[in-house]
């Protein structure tokens, strides 16, 4: 069983070193925080185009949207913090608009 | 007996560990420190593990054949899998409580990422009303036959945890030991065809499934 007992420990080291990656949808280069537009002001606007928004956190250095389009989806939402431009929609992983 | 041992050897405390991340939650949710969408990964994501850790104790049984530890874990698998079905009830229950409306559920019904973890909790409904010692008793033969649905709904967690983010690595990290535990049992029992009888004949009865 010493087969057996090496696949399980290897199995195990995937699974600890896979817990440590990134699992967002989208990264931007979007430099010092400092620098960054307001989540308010992102909200203002988004609720001003008909959005409902609900959470906004950082992720892969975008903003991370957490809330209902203005045709009722409720989505995922990934916006750049410094231009504040909506570059990845998308519904429960699946992908409902993406910035060429 | 000493303390620790009778802590170890204790189905209350191993029941009191399973609770601890529901009791975590609850405490953030009653706080109002999380809101239901927080609370919906960490739900999914325990109710994944403990289905996993179940599921892997027939595959170690067959690959250490009389292990203590592995009586042990056998001895609680009725529990993990009681617990699965409870955190996905709780992730179900959030789910709908964040989604708010029904209109807003049927809308993204059809998404891949959601449907399998319907279909996943539907197929976990009659395991979990069967997992008691009645019901065993009662079904005999049929209870094995039955609770194989765990294959199929093991597999739609998986679909669902994949799709739902859009992203391999975690769910499959999670799923990744099962999987070289079945592949490790599936090559034992085609080196050996007939282990399965000999294992019968020696009364293994919760033990059948192959």
């Amino acid at each position: 069983m010493k087969f057996a007992s090496l696949a399980v420990g290897a199995a195990c080291a995937f699974m600890i070193s896979a817990q440590a990656q990134a699992t967002g949808l989208m990264t931007c280069e979007s430099g010092d925080p400092a620098k960054w537009q307001s989540k308010d002001k992102l909200t203002k606007m988004m609720q001003a185009e008909g959005w409902k928004v609900r959470r906004i956190k950082v992720d892969g250095g975008c903003y991370e949207v957490y809330g209902t389009t203005p045709d009722g989806n409720r989505v995922e939402a990934y916006y750049h913090p410094v231009t504040l431009e909506k570059l990845l929609v998308a519904r429960r992983g699946e992908i409902l608009f993406q910035k060429k | 007996m000493g303390g620790l041992a009778r802590v170890w050897h204790s189905p209350y405390a191993f029941m009191a560990l399973l609770s601890l991340p529901a009791a975590v939650m609850a405490a953030a949710l009653g706080g109002g420190g999380a809101s239901a969408q927080r609370l919906l990964d960490p739900t999914g994501e325990f109710a994944a593990r403990f289905l996993i850790l179940a599921l892997m104790v027939t595959p170690l049984g067959r690959l250490w054949p009389g292990a203590r530890w592995v009586g042990w874990l056998l001895r609680r698998r009725r529990m993990l899998g009681v617990a699965a079905f409870a955190y996905a009830a709780a992730h179900l229950a959030l789910y709908v409580k964040d989604m708010e409306t029904l209109r807003a559920i049927a809308a993204e019904f059809w998404v891949l990422g959601i449907w399998t973890g319907w279909a996943a909790l539907l197929l976990f409904l009659p395991l979990a009303a069967t997992s008691n010692d009645a019901a065993q008793a009662w079904l005999k033969r049929r209870w094995a036959q039955l609770h194989r649905l765990v294959y199929p709904a093991a597999i739609l967690t998986l679909v669902h945890w994949i799709f739902v983010h859009n992203n391999l690595i975690a769910a499959l990290a999670h799923f990744a030991p099962l999987a070289l535990l079945e592949a490790l049992r599936i090559a034992k029992t085609l080196k050996r065809p007939n282990a399965n009888t000999a294992r019968r004949s020696r009364g293994a009865v919760t033990e059948r499934i192959s």
